[in-house]
């Protein structure tokens, strides 16, 4: 009865409280851009109040009423806005942000190291674009989604690597949205590059645990990109030419302070030179015309503000890979790319209740087109998807702020599409699968403050998957904790799990445009992972920052490939999985500099992962037999070391210099510990040494490390600011292992009067793919 | 911009140089431990004699046979095989023959000869001088016959060379495997062809191999369809894909699979062989 009692007198002091605070809201932009300012920080310092910009710049505060406030608007990188307010009624007050110190581009993240501390979230990485055009990667081109690589957990360099293995995840475990749209295969050119403009980009965030609930649908990560919504202020541009690509973005009002456009568009050029080779050289017998081979992609973007309450956005990207060769009696080609498009509604309903409604479509293809006079052959898979979701984001006061929403997605897979035949028609071949699927969710979390030390955040998810009468559904707890012990540290926790109902059919653990996506079925279960995370953070000074975490991943239901899988033309491809588990733990920790001329970050990751006890789907399958029980093992890019050191020195307002040096435990690789010979039937040739590949993944490459070099040096003309870009990849010539091969040299001997290759020595060769590589761009904005 | 074009073009040059260096090189490796094992190939071909090559497999970096020694080095000698068919055991004796006609060499070899008979079920018995043993069971399969082969020349006149187009049946109650092989003039060249195809993915029952317009007037080309067991099949996908895999970054290595059980942890294949074959010359247009 008495504990009745105390609860009454302080649900009833809550509600006086409440009734005596006001509500002040809005949205925060850069005043030179009008584009919103994602995390920055609305407070009353005075009273230690204070919140964050959520994803759409919206911010929403409970202050006192009927009392003098100073009320502070801030953002990294812009001159702090500070209002003497006195309120008497709930507010609307859209803040505009002065660069008040000089920065080249907008910061994508800008969490300062006190809001670091004092967020719920943990294991998230961002990158900024500034950060990301100084950094080097490949021929010169920035690209925002390699450099992110750079940061812990998220294993970089590697020769020739190419997907993303977020804390022991596999590549198809990684959900890549576009403005909210997925993208399915998020690389250029075999994934030496990114499908992201880094010009077009705004935003950029890895989660690598800890997830929030809003997200769904992949085990190990979410990467999530938000593209610039246009400058609506004034037209401006930027754009670059580099050694292999160009690229231009345009960018301004439609209607100042109310409406803009951004386009932005880049190609490769390598196929201009090498058209001009295969033409001076097409009356020579011996020259081998070399193939065509480009990328391309464009985004573009429109926003309206409607009304005080209303924004609509509308973006699109569209990409593809070209590969074509064209003879007398032989053409090939082949083409990749993604498509996606994003229509979004933001809704102000109070100043308490914001709205963000998206309609999304996504697809994402690979064609193969082959003639050879009077025959062809057309090889190809999809994957389609038209999604409607809604957030909601409340903040009843200032300890609790709920998120909640709903989504669904219809997916559309075309599997190994096939067509082949004679164009007389006599001969035909076909295989392929199609499927249909239907991708539910539902959340609701609550980031709730308990006291100036203590915070929670707590969600739920239910998510669910239904394709040809099969229904999956689960339930997602997400858990995340913080309890700041002073004002400079604070311990972390999250706990995670996570559904995951689409597969990726990929080979050996490398991705390839020609990976297969594959919707959960009645045999294929969906994938599962709870992962736990622990972690601290530590100002070590106003300068520089500690973060340590510690995470375990529990994966189940995961796929493989039997041995000897047939992957391409088959028409129950489900007779080649085998399901079993896997276990991946770790250790991050990073120091990070974010203020004065040296800034930069040093990244330390250990980690090991292994998957184990798989069992055939299909116990009556061709390869069934060999590959039951077989594991453990760990996957290719299981590394246990993994270091970078990232450093940007600002020598002046001019030139900027950066070197960036990695190291990595090799990746591991399947090499046979044993040979025979095969003498086959007649007609066919005596094979001297026939590979015996035994247990997976049973080597180690040797330690993979690089140094890149750059340095920006910027010019002030009249009509804006340019600057060249020189960048050395691979500065001390390293030569780092792509792959290993073993070669018998042979010698002929007449056994019987018949001659025979006989092996005298067996050699290891390891294969490099880059040497130096230096290279110049040359940037430009207006 | 003329500057920068200049330097633009150096780097390009410069990159180009480096790019031609010397991305490959030797070194010294240490692979896991490796057990050797039997390593058996046992084709039953009608209306020739029961006969077997059984060698035995090496860790990769052992020490290869001397040409002196070669290929004696391989044979793993000393084993007891019999198949058992329809009532009857067939011995196969340790003896050495090579067969000049078709250059393969055998250890063990019994004079019995195979029976040509569709459908008939053969059993496999291996006893290793160490008492492990090696088992495996097949069946003849019924010979597919090549349908025709036309030749055909490209329509520009000036054009030569001409392709094949190799015509047959697949019978449509079954699932089939095949094995097709190409030569040009002789059996004793390396195969123009060579690959395994089944018929999960054809339309209807009539199915063509082409080639491309490699074939001059006079050439003999010759046709051979294996008509195949699933077991063979994927036994030399399985050899195909583990030797792919080494020097090719994007292949799934394969372990061997077999059709062989027992404790002897052999790996190899025992199967029928049925075929056809026809020799076809190409003429002028």
């Amino acid at each position: 009865m008495i504990r009745i009692y105390v609860l009454l007198i302080g649900l009833l002091s809550a509600a006086m409280l409440q009734a005596q605070e006001v509500t002040i809201s809005g949205t925060i932009t850069d005043a030179e851009s009008g584009e919103t300012l994602i995390g920055a920080t609305a407070a009353v310092p005075s009273v230690g109040l204070g919140t964050t910009s959520n994803p759409y710049g919206f911010y929403s505060l409970s202050v006192p009423a009927n009392d003098s406030l100073t009320f502070v608007v801030s953002y990294v990188g812009f001159q702090p806005q500070q209002y003497s307010l006195y309120l008497t009624s709930d507010t609307t007050l859209n803040v505009k942000l002065g660069s008040g110190v000089q920065l080249d581009e907008v910061v994508v993240k800008a969490n300062s190291f006190r809001e670091q501390i004092n967020s719920t979230e943990m294991s998230v990485e961002a990158i900024s674009t500034r950060e990301a055009k100084i950094i080097p990667v490949l021929l010169g081109e920035s690209d925002i989604l390699k450099t992110v690589q750079l940061k812990p957990g998220i294993p970089s360099g590697s020769e020739g690597r190419t997907g993303l293995f977020v804390r022991g995840g596999s590549a198809d475990q990684n959900l890549i949205v576009l403005d909210e749209a997925v993208v399915y295969n998020a690389n250029h050119l075999f994934g030496f590059f990114s499908t992201f403009n880094t010009d077009a980009v705004k935003d950029l965030k890895i989660y690598k645990g800890g997830f929030p609930a809003e997200y769904g649908g992949r085990l190990s990560s979410v990467i999530d990109v938000k593209l610039k919504e246009g400058n609506n202020q004034r037209l401006a541009g930027s754009g670059g030419i580099g050694l292999i690509a160009s690229r231009l973005t345009l960018e301004g009002p439609i209607q100042k302070d109310k409406s803009s456009f951004i386009v932005s568009g880049r190609r490769t050029y390598v196929d201009l030179l090498t058209r001009q080779v295969n033409r001076a050289n097409e009356d020579s017998e011996d020259f081998s015309p070399i193939p065509d081979y480009y990328f391309y992609d464009l985004n573009a973007k429109v926003n309206f503000t409607l009304s005080d309450k209303d924004r609509l956005f509308l973006s699109g990207y569209f990409g593809r890979d070209v590969f074509g060769f064209d003879g007398d009696f032989f053409d090939f080609n082949f083409d990749w790319g993604n498509a996606t498009g994003t229509a979004r509604w933001n809704h102000v309903f109070s100043p308490k209740l914001f709205a963000n409604t998206t309609f999304t479509y996504s697809d994402y293809q690979y064609n193969i087109e082959n003639r050879i006079t009077g025959f062809s052959f057309g090889l190809g898979s999809n994957i389609e998807d038209i999604n409607l979701k809604t957030d909601f984001y409340y903040a009843p006061n200032n300890n609790h702020s709920l998120r909640f929403g709903a989504m669904a997605t219809r997916h559309f897979f075309t599997v190994g599409r096939l067509q082949a035949g004679s164009e007389d028609g006599l001969v035909s071949f076909s295989a392929g699968q199609n499927f249909t699927g239907l991708e539910f969710g539902a959340y609701v979390s609550d980031e709730i403050t308990f006291s100036e030390a203590l915070s929670v955040n707590a969600g739920l998810r239910f998510s669910g998957f239904s394709n040809d009468g099969n229904t999956y559904v689960g339930l997602e707890p997400r858990f995340a904790g913080r309890y700041k012990f002073t004002d400079r540290f604070a311990a972390k926790a999250s706990y995670a799990r996570m559904y995951q109902y689409m597969h990726l059919i990929a080979n050996a653990g490398v991705t390839l445009p020609t990976d297969i996506w594959y919707p959960s079925t009645e045999q294929v279960a969906p994938q599962r992972s709870d992962q736990v995370a622990l972690g601290g953070s530590y100002i070590l000074s106003e300068d520089y920052f500690l973060n340590v975490e510690g995470y375990y991943k529990w994966l189940d239901r995961q796929l493989q490939f039997v041995d000897g899988a047939q992957i391409f033309v088959n028409d129950n491809l489900e007779e080649e999985f085998a399901v079993g588990e896997g276990r991946a733990y770790g250790l991050e920790v990073s120091i990070e500099k974010k203020q004065g001329r040296l800034t930069g970050w040093i990244g330390y990751t250990l980690a090991r992962t292994q998957l184990e006890n798989f069992e055939t789907l299909d116990p009556n399958g061709r390869f069934a037999q060999e590959s039951e029980g077989f594991g453990p093992f760990s996957p290719i890019y299981d590394r246990r070391h993994d270091v970078s050191v990232v450093s940007i020195y600002e020598i002046s307002d001019r030139v900027t210099v950066s070197a960036t040096w990695v190291y990595g435990s090799g990746d591991l690789t399947w090499l046979p510990p044993g040979r025979f010979s095969f003498q086959d039937v007649q007609g066919l040739p005596f094979e001297a040494v026939v590979p015996d590949f035994r247990e997976r993944n049973n080597f180690r490459l040797p330690a993979y490390h690089r140094l890149d070099l750059s340095l920006v040096w910027k010019f002030f003309p009249d009509w804006g600011e340019s600057d060249l870009t020189f960048s050395v990849v691979n500065a001390y010539d390293r030569r780092n292992a792509f792959f290993l091969f073993l070669e018998p040299e042979f010698e002929e001997v007449e056994t019987g009067g018949q001659p025979i290759e006989v092996p005298t020595r067996i050699a290891a060769n390891q294969v490099s793919l880059f040497p130096i590589l230096p290279s110049i761009t040359w940037n430009f904005k207006f | 911009m003329h500057i920068l074009a200049k330097i633009t073009c150096s780097l390009i040059v410069f990159s180009a140089l480096l790019a031609s260096c010397n991305l490959e090189q030797e070194v010294d490796i240490e692979l896991p431990a490796y057990n050797d094992r039997p390593v058996v190939e046992f084709y039953l071909e009608p209306g020739q004699p029961f006969r077997a090559l059984i060698t035995r497999s090496d860790a990769y970096f052992d020490d290869l046979p001397s040409l002196e020694n070669f290929p004696g080095g391989l044979l793993l000698e000393g084993a007891e095989v019999e198949v058992s068919y329809g009532g009857n055991t067939v011995r196969l004796n340790n003896q050495l023959f090579f067969n000049p006609q078709t250059g393969k060499l055998y250890n063990y070899i019994a004079e019995a000869i195979v029976p040509d008979q569709t459908g008939e079920e053969f059993e496999l018995l291996i006893t290793y001088p160490n008492g492990t043993v090696t088992t495996a069971q097949t069946t003849l399969l019924p010979k597919v016959q090549i349908d025709s082969v036309v030749v055909e020349y490209p329509d520009d006149l000036t054009d030569t060379l001409a392709r094949a187009l190799t015509y047959f049946t697949d019978p449509a109650e079954t699932s089939n495997f095949y094995r097709r092989t190409l030569h040009l003039n002789t059996l004793d060249s390396l195969p123009e062809q060579d690959f395994i195809a089944d018929d999960g993915i054809v339309d209807d029952n009539l199915v063509v191999f082409g080639t491309g317009f490699d074939f001059e007037e006079g050439d003999t080309l010759i046709n051979t369809l294996y008509h195949i067991s699933e077991e063979y099949a994927t036994f030399l996908e399985s050899i195909d894909a583990a030797a792919a895999a080494n020097g090719n970054p994007f292949g799934q290595p394969s372990p061997i699979i077999s059709n062989l059980q027992g404790n002897a942890n052999a790996i190899g294949i025992f199967t029928g062989l049925v075929y056809d074959r026809r020799f076809d010359i190409v003429e002028g247009r």
